[in-house]
């Protein structure tokens, strides 16, 4: 490699309005993502300090009851908190999905997704309450200015800006063959100066990752920060070496930045385009009537059936209930049973919701499996995947969700058999349990 | 003029490049238009079956309360349009089915981005992913150096000694590469009337047109402003580069940077804070199931004394039922003032999105392919709002069932199946265009402005240029 050549480059970059500007006016826009990204991230953590706040609020509300001797609110003469039943109903409990540090970096399929739920025992992950935050669909089309659409779809064409006339400029103007004479290896002078805004382009890229990264989290994230750059390099180095080999076979410079568009077309639009219609058509969007099902009518089945059926149905999911009485008649209980059906339906919803999430998983194989030509997709999810904004990390927060409600309604269950009193102590045990 | 046109078309049927990425995008077209009407017409199919099998389910309910019946609720499912294969807009984004029950009001859910992976930024390969994105490319492509390369080769002198105006040659280029435009957009949309012939209303009809101009003008814009820039510059590769710039600012960074911004100058409220704040409104009205309420205590007055009697055991009716319609009302008003503002600021937004035609087409482009296609905001809360509508009427429906149904007897506060059955279902159509059309008058002031724009422009330097 000739430094003469790489340092000629430099030159001709910081001389080049058209491309210092453009490489200026995308690191630019880079700190705008970056800024942008920390404001969605910061009200979200914003929300979930209210959420906090008002679960607090709500959960001392009670213990002020018990303190002052009350059953429950003057207005609600029903209530009664000494009762496991409404003791347990009356805990206030969230679950959320904390911003991930590196959110900054890549707001991935955050917008698309709620990120919190306020968990009762009728609760399910698929509840309409935890649909994405109220925001403009139009804008969710258009999509945020964020950093990792920046690196994958924008930074291409910025590396285009810069090197489209590499090669090609002097075949415009037919100096090409002077190239030849001086340099023995054209290729070797063509990739020279490629590894100028290679080096450029990574060392922008990775400093703004790390910044942010260390600024943010510290080291704490540092694997999922040292896969971003391992990620972001090997792609950006991808499109180098395919450039290179434009460059050097180009015939001219419109030539070269033709193909170059054309490529970048068909990785980050055409292919991406094309595999989610096909997936779109193999997996239409899911009406989720069997969820429906189970949360409207199967569930008002249930509500019909005598308590003998409802009994022997807990007992499948509770078998320690049987231990609380020795009568059946005692077990048999109306007002236990119907407390309990709850129990029952949740059951039924986590098995529509394991349905749902098993449609989905094929629906993700089958992206996955496209992965072979799609790169620009893979890149895009193993990026989101690095900053906790992926599908996948959705789906770590619904199981979460999932383990609360399900702990809820067997603490409900096993609570109401027990037919214990409740009082301050054993209401901040339930706290300590659901939260 | 016209000979120039067809002198035109000559060259181009003549460059291999051009035959062989014209073939490219008129088979591309129409696979991808193909498979987008059947990937709709399958969705559709499959809405379809959802409501008729929630329908059916509530056609069989049994003798029961009718305020069960309310809690037990039905769905509406948003439904797609004929013309979502071409524009499907925000429609992947967006819920596709709410809950429709007594005392709430549901938020629409299960978008279709939200059951997988990120597969693409920019969308499916839809006929508007190829109009929007990957055509206009292709006609800077055609149009950089249609007139640089007459200079070059000195043909340009030679038409203008023949007795062409600069003018003429200029305008006959333009019209030369939108002839091509209109032959692609042509195709794509014949495609859909021929697949679509038996089932588009005069309105889709009329929708098809809107798309298909509302293309024409763009590419008009975009094919002048090349040329225009060929012109300026007088060097094919700055032309090209700088429309390349023009694309990218247009297309991808322009609608994120502005999307953000009029986010940002009408903010919304989180579903946190809404819900809050609606939850406290509604805290003040008449619970339903809350009997110390000082309202509620008003209404049994009011209610004894239009029936004459003393005490609600008297009452002829079930007070219940009135207690519940008055909650429900309340909640309604709560509802409209909250939803009401956002859904004004959303608008508010859009507009705001809207203005910035001015210094990019693309916006206007973008709003009027999915208003016209159906598959925009302005659509999506109209489907929204039809929805509240039915919710109010079905609720009310029930509710007076309830108020009104036997309070004694065997089957006291029980409703049969033919009352149920009785119940109008939720069929949504998309309101016709022409109530519409007044959300889109930016756009197409706009998309009008550049083209005159445009056209002053190529005038003013055609004849202060000098060959």
């Amino acid at each position: 490699m000739n430094l003469n050549i790489f340092l000629y480059e430099a030159i001709h970059f910081t001389r080049s309005k058209a491309k210092l500007y453009s490489y200026l006016f995308f690191m630019s826009i880079c700190m705008l993502s970056i800024f942008n990204a920390y404001k969605i991230s910061n009200k979200q953590t914003q929300t979930i300090l209210n959420i906090n706040e008002q679960k607090e609020i709500e959960n001392q509300k009670v213990l002020d009851w018990f303190d002052k001797s009350n059953k429950g609110p003057d207005d609600k003469s029903w209530i009664n908190v000494e009762d496991p039943y409404w003791a347990i109903r009356s805990t206030s409990t969230y679950v959320v999905k904390e911003p991930s540090p590196l959110m900054p970096l890549g707001i991935g399929q955050s917008t698309q997704f709620g990120f919190y739920k306020k968990v009762n025992r009728w609760s399910s992950t698929y509840d309409d309450d935890i649909v994405e935050e109220i925001s403009n669909y139009e804008r969710l089309i258009n999509g945020n200015i964020d950093f990792s659409f920046l690196i994958i779809f924008l930074l291409p064409v910025l590396i285009i800006i810069m090197t489209y006339n590499i090669n090609g400029l002097e075949k415009d103007f037919s100096f090409h063959k002077l190239i030849s004479i001086q340099n023995n290896q054209v290729k070797l002078w063509v990739f020279t100066r490629l590894i100028f805004y290679l080096i450029l382009v990574l060392f922008s890229v990775n400093f703004l990752i790390l910044t942010v990264g260390f600024f943010n989290s510290g080291i704490s994230n540092i694997k999922s920060v040292l896969n971003l750059i391992l990620l972001s390099n090997l792609y950006i180095i991808l499109f180098f070496v395919v450039f290179y080999f434009l460059n050097t076979n180009g015939k001219s410079s419109s030539s070269i930045a033709f193909k170059m568009i054309s490529v970048w077309l068909l990785f980050c639009v055409i292919i991406p385009g094309s595999v989610h219609q096909y997936v779109s058509f193999q997996y239409p969007v899911n009406y989720m009537t069997d969820f429906l099902d189970v949360n409207r009518k199967r569930t008002y089945d249930i509500f019909k059936l005598d308590n003998s059926n409802l009994y022997t149905k807990l007992l499948d999911i509770h078998p320690e209930i049987s231990l609380n009485k020795d009568s059946l008649e005692i077990n048999l209980d109306n007002k236990k049973i119907r407390r309990s059906i709850s129990s029952i339906v949740n059951q039924m919803n986590v098995d529509a919701a394991n349905e749902i999430e098993r449609q989905n998983e094929e629906k993700n194989r089958l992206i996955r499996f496209t992965y072979i030509f799609n790169p620009v997709s893979y890149v895009q999810n193993m990026w989101n995947s690095c900053t906790s904004t992926d599908y996948d990390s959705y789906k770590k927060f619904r199981i979460k969700l999932k383990e609360s409600i399900q702990l809820r309604n067997e603490l409900l269950v096993l609570e109401i058999w027990k037919e214990q009193k409740v009082d301050k102590e054993s209401y901040q045990e339930y706290l300590k349990v659901l939260n | 003029m016209i000979n120039i046109f067809y002198n035109e078309w000559r060259c181009f049927l003549r460059n291999k490049l051009f035959i062989f990425f014209t073939s490219f995008f008129i088979i591309l077209l129409i696979v991808v238009t193909y498979f987008a009407i059947i990937q709709n017409n399958k969705q559709i199919q499959s809405q379809n079956e959802a409501h008729n099998h929630i329908r059916s389910q509530w056609d069989e309910i049994d003798s029961t309360n009718a305020h069960s019946a309310a809690h037990f609720g039905t769905y509406a499912f948003k439904s797609n349009t004929i013309l979502n294969s071409l524009d499907e807009g925000i429609n992947s984004v967006t819920g596709v089915v709410l809950r429709l029950e007594g005392h709430k009001q549901n938020d629409v859910a299960f978008s279709e981005i939200s059951q997988s992976l990120e597969i693409s930024k920019f969308g499916k390969l839809k006929p508007s992913l190829l109009f929007q994105f990957i055509i206009p490319l292709f006609l800077i492509f055609l149009s950089f150096n249609s007139y640089t390369s007459e200079i070059a080769s000195g043909r340009l002198k030679l038409l203008i000694i023949q007795g062409d105006s600069l003018l003429k040659i200029v305008f006959a280029k333009i019209v030369t590469i939108l002839s091509l435009s209109f032959l692609l957009l042509f195709l794509s949309i014949f495609i859909q009337y021929t697949f679509n012939f038996s089932s588009l209303s005069f309105d889709e009809i009329l929708r098809l047109v809107i798309f298909f101009f509302a293309y024409i003008i763009y590419y008009f814009i975009i094919i002048t402003l090349t040329i225009l820039l060929s012109i300026l510059f007088k060097k094919s590769i700055s032309s090209l580069s700088t429309m390349i710039i023009v694309w990218l600012l247009w297309t991808v960074f322009l609608p994120k940077t502005i999307g953000n911004f009029t986010e940002s100058i009408s903010p919304l409220p989180t579903r946190f804070e809404l819900k809050s704040d609606m939850k406290e409104d509604r805290s003040k009205g008449i619970d339903g199931h809350n009997p110390s309420d000082e309202r509620r205590y008003q209404l049994e007055k009011e209610t004894l004394e239009k029936y004459n009697v003393d005490s609600l055991s008297q009452l002829p009716i079930n007070f219940s039922g009135i207690l519940l319609q008055a909650d429900e009302e309340y909640g309604n008003k709560v509802w409209d003032k909250h939803f009401g503002n956002v859904y004004s600021i959303l608008k508010e937004q859009k507009r705001n999105y809207q203005l910035s035609g001015l210094i990019n087409p693309f916006a206007s482009i973008q709003s009027l392919s999915t208003g016209s296609c159906g598959t925009d905001l302005i659509h999506h809360l109209d489907f929204l709002s039809k929805a509240e509508i039915y919710r109010r009427y079905f609720v009310k429906k029930l509710n007076n069932e309830y108020t009104f149904v036997s309070t004694k007897g065997e089957n006291a506060y029980l409703s049969d199946n033919v009352f149920f059955k009785s119940i109008n279902d939720f069929n949504y159509s998309t309101p016709n265009f022409s109530s519409v059309l007044y959300y889109y008058l930016y756009d197409i002031i706009f998309l009008f402005s550049w083209i005159l724009f445009l056209i002053f422009f190529v005038i003013l330097k055609s004849r202060k240029l000098i060959i």
